[in-house]
């Protein structure tokens, strides 16, 4: 479009003469302020991009096994850990620590044992390393407390009492197995904790409050109250068999152990039942690497946190950002397209309008945590409070509050009414955009006003909406900060969902991917340790975000093909 | 249609060509569905304002006093105490007494069948009460006898709950009485204070200042045995003789007030001796009178009220003068004149408010604030006051003993304008300031609501995420839209939106867990970065133009951003590794620990400038809230600078501009306002930004410029204090009105913006 460079070659000269007497060999003018904008570009360019990467390779490299280095340490180093000089654990990071004019490097060292050393990452001088070797067989082992423990396994004992050595053959699969049968009972226990005492906790718990319910009102018969003590009672003895079988499966969880040595030579003995998961980094191969990878990606986004968040995966959380994000999108999309339709379609197009217009406009810049005040002060003190005194009457007089504290629904709400002025916007372009000739033949043809908007109007403007609505996602998917206010919590002990009536509970609590994030990277006692798990959730976050900003991207050039009617 | 062909050839129907009455009454009935529901919506979406502009304004509100009963008294006070009766509440105000210097005090009971009855203040020994003084604070009488004792009455209630109705139970625990002084004359004045385990009694003897200090021996169980410390005669010491004594609840100041010198004598005991610290003159500046009405202490004990005889009412608080190290009073508020000095004062036990008055003139005060909350002319002469610990009753006993109960209405008597917005010299501070701190530990912290460290942090964080992002985000956009080849265009354009949708969580994390450690050691790195990378990219500009253009041919234009890149992350890695030279070279100090030399710009900063090094500070909030304003401002202005009508550019380049003459003299001034309003729309982001400031700026609200530290941002504030915040109270308040000031700034922010850009669109549809 500016194409001047050969133009200025040929240009008639004016006078002063000389001052544009370039010769052809000089290049035009203000190039290097050309130059200085290029730099602005290639700067934005690659700190986007250097972010993404940042994420990318922090957030995957966590799953990645680690070979476990055995360190040496001079004898007189000072980091010594239980006074042993040998130290072992995939080293985390290398970094230089500047105290004053010398600099000096560190290395990181994911010692793990907490229950024996009391943290779970040692800095070393590198300058004290003496040796690093990488052994065959040591273990890297998840615990379900305590974090990791690294260490040489020395035999196992199984419940009958036999005794496996680890130098026998096929120990590995042995250790395998036996974390596959714990798994299973693991999974056992939840069900009867969940499943079965579960149920009957509710039970006497409904009863209970019932009881005292009919009291406070003054409804107590001997009948009711009798009928009702009878729930409980029955509830009581149904507990008891299932509290047997817990004893009886945690007992067998205790029976087989593991006999292990650490690095630093303590020699410890744990059961089964404690640990998760096995593996021999130092002897995997590349593919074993990929399985391993594979696998724990896949325990990431599958199953539930452990250890105040920082061990285990992040699937309440994901599962949380993905109803409350489908809430709020159906909240919004109903309310969104029909004041859209009402200022494009209806509304009188004047002054008064285009000044709604542009505050409509004007909202979607409003801060977001603006409508996390909102949403605390109007729906949770001011709706929730008169749906508990409403409906909820008994748990008011209780002191507890059903939908008067934050949850799943107020959150939804709240990032409805956030993206609304989003919404509106995008659709009112959608309809905009649509030709006036469509309309002029659909109202020609004898169609009413409706009639042409919900037949002609409304799907050739689909795909903006949806764009409108997808990109609205995008933004509640990523928001935290209102969400900080109306219900979204660090560990929620129930997803939204389940198999108790009435279903989808929404005034339950929930957690968040955002929310994750700085909870782990900023509550959580032990940063150092959550970090690599901030940055794998700070990844899937970033993915899902840019997946549904691809995904608007894209189908609104998908479905503008699809519904081309601008060609009347 | 059900109309078959034979018909509709017969003759013509006209029903035919009518439309079916369903379908006009369903496009009736829609038609008016979505009015109301289209009104309805942006109706409730404004209503947000309303709402939280209808949380904000209890806190601009007045007191309110409402008349709730009179009860007459029985006795009329008796005239031979100096001290003015002392009238108190309990917790319920239920059951308020009224003691004027006798040997009982009398109870009226308000709720129950009691009436009024009394008990009785027994002193051990043949004496008659002299003089007394009532402390609300500890709901304590302290007193002094006829033959020259000292000592205290502690009036206590209990509640009692018989069938569920509450019955108040009063008693009176009289404590032991010391001796002071050798002779038996009555005490004319008393003053007492204790802190743990320390009690001093001041008491007026003859006209000479005695003091006595009680030492408690804590016992393991039980109450310890108090043993007599010190006995001092001060009188010496003071300027002018006393009329009335205060001690500080600390049990270690005495305040000596000479009503007619129009002095206060402040003495302070430190290491076993009192020392005259310091003597006020409240009134020395008056025309009128110098004399003092009262003075008493504010709850705390650290500020004085005084009233002079002609009405001035000031405040005297401990303060701390610069470069002393004693803590002496001065005046940090005045309120306006009463008609003639106070005859009563009682302080507020759960804030800093105070009621006092004289005559008919009866107000409520907000020491803090220096506001009045409540001024009014009664029917009736108050002689005493009290209010209750609830601040909810006010009780007034005017000159026949009758008790008025008044009902006071003030949820929120430490806000304010004043509280909000203005300057304010807090207890203990040594100037007025700007300060937030909502909670503090102890109970009589003064609630500090500034708002101003809150706007001032938003600003600052704003301003330099701004000078970060504007240079960056405009270039780009000027690059993109005027320079960029099309085909690279439609990649980069995506990309940088993408940059948009970013979380801003995800920002914050970076910013404050990778970034903040790895800028910490590399300021002078970065500072290399700020200036070189430009000059370079200039001087490359300039460089390259030297080149003959038989060279500078090969590189078709629109694809030197691609060139570009390699070199800019060489220099960038260049630049970076040359930091600790450059720090070695212009960034080195003495050590202050050991004396050495060293180079080290953490320690080099506070050393020069005097100012805090801290790791989370506002160059790395700067930085990354850069990826959260870069998109927008450079997708707004981008598409500003493409929108430039292209008859123009051509126009200007067909009369020989070279490119760059083309975008500096055409397209920038045409795009200007459009660029303007991507600039305030960039603003309003990131003052409104939440996340990143919360987590990456170590949230003191600080007032400094310093770009080494960090600071407290509205939005932060919110997200941090809201959900702790009880609802309904002046802090719960406070926060929504922190709101309400982000939503007006950034709404109007935008609308300008908009308003910008519509004339800018004005403007193109004139060419």
């Amino acid at each position: 479009m500016s194409d001047t460079q050969s133009e200025s070659t040929e240009k008639e000269p004016t006078p002063p003469a000389a001052k544009f007497d370039l010769g052809g060999r000089k290049a035009p003018l203000g190039e290097s302020q050309v130059w200085l904008t290029a730099m602005g570009l290639a700067l934005g360019v690659l700190m986007t991009l250097g972010l993404l990467g940042l994420i990318f390779v922090k957030g995957l490299e966590v799953f990645w096994p680690h070979p476990i280095a055995q360190i040496t340490l001079k004898q007189d180093s000072t980091a010594t850990l239980s006074d042993s000089n040998i130290l072992a654990g995939p080293i985390t990071e290398t970094r230089s620590i500047k105290t004053g004019d010398t600099t000096r490097e560190e290395i990181q060292l994911m010692v793990g044992n907490r229950d024996v050393y009391r943290l779970s990452f040692h800095f070393l001088n590198a300058a004290d390393v003496v040796d690093t070797t990488y052994p065959e067989d040591i273990v890297l082992a998840e615990r379900m407390e305590y974090g990791h423990a690294i260490f040489y396994p020395k035999f196992a004992t199984l419940a009958d009492g036999t005794t496996i050595p680890a130098n026998g053959p096929g120990f590995a699969e042995t250790l395998n197995r036996l974390a596959g049968e714990t798994a299973d009972r693991r999974k056992v226990i939840a069900d009867v904790k969940s499943d079965g005492m579960g149920t009957q906790n509710r039970k006497i718990l409904k009863a209970e409050r019932k009881i005292r319910a009919l009291e406070r009102r003054g409804k107590a018969t001997p009948e009711k109250i009798a009928a009702l003590r009878e729930t409980i009672a029955t509830a009581e003895t149904a507990l008891v068999p299932l509290g047997a079988e817990l004893d009886a499966l945690n007992a067998k969880q205790r029976a087989a152990t593991l006999t292990f040595t650490l690095p630093t030579g303590e020699e410890r003995t744990q059961p089964f039942g404690e640990f998760v998961a096995f593996t021999y980094p130092n002897r995997l191969s590349i593919f074993g690497k990929v399985g391993h990878f594979a696998h724990k990606l896949w325990e990431f986004v599958s199953t539930g946190p452990r250890e105040a968040n920082t061990e285990g995966g992040i699937f309440p959380a994901i599962f949380g950002t993905f109803v409350m994000t489908l809430l709020m999108s159906i909240a919004v999309t109903p309310f969104g397209v029909i004041a859209a339709i009402y200022l494009r379609e209806y509304a009188k197009q004047g002054v008064l309008v285009q000044w709604v217009r542009i505050s409509v406009n004007n909202l979607a810049g409003v801060p977001s945590i603006v409508f996390g005040v909102f949403g605390l002060g109007f729906f949770i003190y001011v709706v929730g409070g008169w749906v508990d005194q409403i409906f909820y009457p008994d748990a008011v007089a209780e002191n507890r509050s059903v939908f008067g504290t934050g949850g799943l629904l107020w959150a939804s709400l709240t990032l409805a009414l956030m993206t609304l002025p989003v919404l509106i916007v995008a659709t009112e372009e959608a309809l905009a955009a649509v030709p006036r000739g469509a309309r002029e033949a659909a109202l020609a043809c004898g169609a009413s006003k409706w009639q042409t908007i919900q037949r002609i109007v409304l799907p050739s403007a689909t795909p903006g909406i949806l764009t409108g609505v997808i990109l609205a996602m995008a933004r509640g998917a990523g928001e935290v900060a209102p969400l900080m206010l109306v219900g979204v919590v660090k560990v929620a002990e129930d997803l939204p969902l389940d198999s108790v009536f009435p279903f989808i509970h929404a005034e339950r609590k929930f957690m968040h991917l955002g929310f994750h994030i700085y909870d782990l990277g900023f509550q959580s006692p032990d940063s150092e340790a959550a970090k690599p798990m901030v940055f794998a959730t700070t990844f899937l976050l970033i993915v899902l975000v840019i997946v549904m900003n691809l995904a608007a991207i894209l189908l609104r050039n998908h479905l503008r093909k699809k519904y081309a009617v601008a060609s009347f | 249609m059900p109309d078959t062909p034979a018909e509709s050839q017969r003759k013509p129907i006209p029903e035919r060509f009518q439309v079916a009455k369903a379908t006009l009454r369903f496009d009736t009935f829609m038609g008016y569905a979505i009015q109301v529901g289209g009104v309805a919506i942006i109706v409730a979406v404004f209503g947000i304002l309303a709402f939280i502009l209808a949380q904000v304004l209890p806190l601009f509100g007045k007191a309110e006093v409402t008349e709730r009963r009179a009860v007459p008294g029985e006795t009329a006070p008796s005239p031979t105490a100096t001290s003015s009766p002392a009238i108190g509440l309990d917790e319920w105000a239920e059951l308020p007494f009224s003691f004027s210097g006798g040997d009982a005090v009398t109870f009226t009971d308000l709720k129950g069948e009691r009436g009024t009855f009394t008990l009785p203040v027994e002193i051990p020994g043949e004496a008659k009460i002299s003089t007394f003084a009532y402390n609300p604070a500890g709901n304590r009488l302290e007193i002094g006898t006829s033959d020259g004792r000292v000592g205290s009455a502690t009036i206590s209630y209990t509640a009692e709950f018989t069938d569920g109705i509450r019955t108040i139970v009063p008693t009176i625990e009289v404590g032991k009485f010391h001796k002071v002084g050798s002779e038996r004359t009555p005490v004319e004045a008393i003053g007492y204070g204790a802190s743990d385990s320390k009690q001093l009694y001041a008491a007026l003897v003859g006209g000479k200042l005695h003091v006595v200090t009680l030492k408690e021996k804590r016992g393991l169980f039980g109450k310890g045995k108090v043993t007599k410390d010190l006995e001092l005669d001060l009188s010496d010491k003071l300027t002018s003789p006393p009329d009335r004594l205060l001690v500080a609840k600390d049990g270690r100041g005495i305040m000596a007030i000479s009503r007619k010198a129009g002095s206060i004598d402040y003495l302070y005991l430190n290491g076993g001796e009192f020392t005259l610290r310091q003597t006020v003159h409240p009134f020395a500046d008056r025309e009128d009178t110098k004399s003092i009405a009262r003075a008493d202490f504010l709850f705390g004990d650290v500020s004085l009220v005084t009233s002079s005889t002609s009405g001035a009412l000031r405040i005297f608080s401990l303060f701390r003068p610069e470069g002393q190290s004693d803590r002496i009073f001065g005046q940090t508020k005045a309120f306006p004149d009463l008609p003639s000095g106070t005859t009563f004062f009682v302080p507020s036990l759960r804030n800093k408010a105070f009621l006092t008055g004289t005559g008919n003139t009866v107000g409520l005060y907000y020491a803090t604030t220096g506001a009045v909350r409540w001024s009014d002319d009664l029917p009736f002469e108050t002689r005493s006051a009290a209010i209750d610990g609830k601040f909810k009753t006010i009780a007034l006993a005017d000159t026949t003993g009758t008790v008025h109960l008044l009902n006071l209405d003030d949820h929120h008597p430490e806000a304010g304008a004043k509280a909000f917005f203005g300057k304010i010299w807090y207890e203990g501070a040594n100037k007025p300031e700007y300060t937030w701190a909502s909670t503090g530990g102890s109970g009589d912290f003064e609630v500090k609501l500034s708002m101003m460290p809150l706007i001032f942090g938003s600003l600052k964080g704003t301003i330099y995420a701004l000078l970060f992002a504007i240079p960056i985000a405009l270039l780009a956009a000027i690059y993109t839209s005027q320079f960029l080849n099309w085909k690279i265009k439609r990649v980069i354009k995506p990309t940088m939106e993408i940059m948009a949708s970013l979380p801003s969580v995800v920002l914050g994390f970076i910013g404050a867990l990778w970034l903040a450690p790895v800028l910490e050691t590399k300021v002078p790195s970065v500072l290399l970065l700020c200036l070189g990378l430009p000059s370079a990219a200039a001087l490359i500009g300039w460089a390259w133009n030297q080149l003959p253009v038989e060279k500078r041919c090969k590189l078709k234009p629109g694809y030197e951003f691609l060139v570009f890149v390699p070199i800019l992350i060489f220099l960038a890695y260049a630049f970076w590794n040359l930091g600790p030279v450059l720090e070695r070279i212009c960034f080195t100090v003495p050590d202050p620990l050991t004396g050495k030399p060293i180079s080290d710009f953490r320690v080099w900063w506070p050393e020069v400038t005097g100012t805090p090094f801290e790791q989370r500070n506002s160059l790395v909030v700067g930085f990354v809230m850069g990826f959260a304003v870069i998109p927008i401002i450079f997708t707004i202005a981008e598409d500003a600078l493409s929108n430039v009508p292209p008859a123009l550019i051509a126009g200007s380049s067909a009369l020989g501009a070279s490119r760059w003459q083309v975008v500096r003299t055409v397209v920038l001034p045409i795009a200007s306002a459009g660029i303007f309003s991507a600039l305030m729309i960039g603003f309003g982001r990131a003052v409104g930004e939440t996340m990143i400031m919360v987590m990456a700026t170590g949230n003191t609200p600080v007032m400094e410029w310093n770009i080494f530290n960090g600071m407290r941002t509205l939005a932060a504030n919110i997200a941090v204090e809201l959900p702790e915040a009880p609802k309904g109270s002046t802090h719960f308040r406070a926060l929504f009105l922190g709101a309400l000031l982000l939503f007006l700034f950034t709404f109007v922010l935008n609308t300008l913006a908009e308003l910008l850009r519509h004339r800018l669109r004005e403007r193109y549809k004139l060419v």
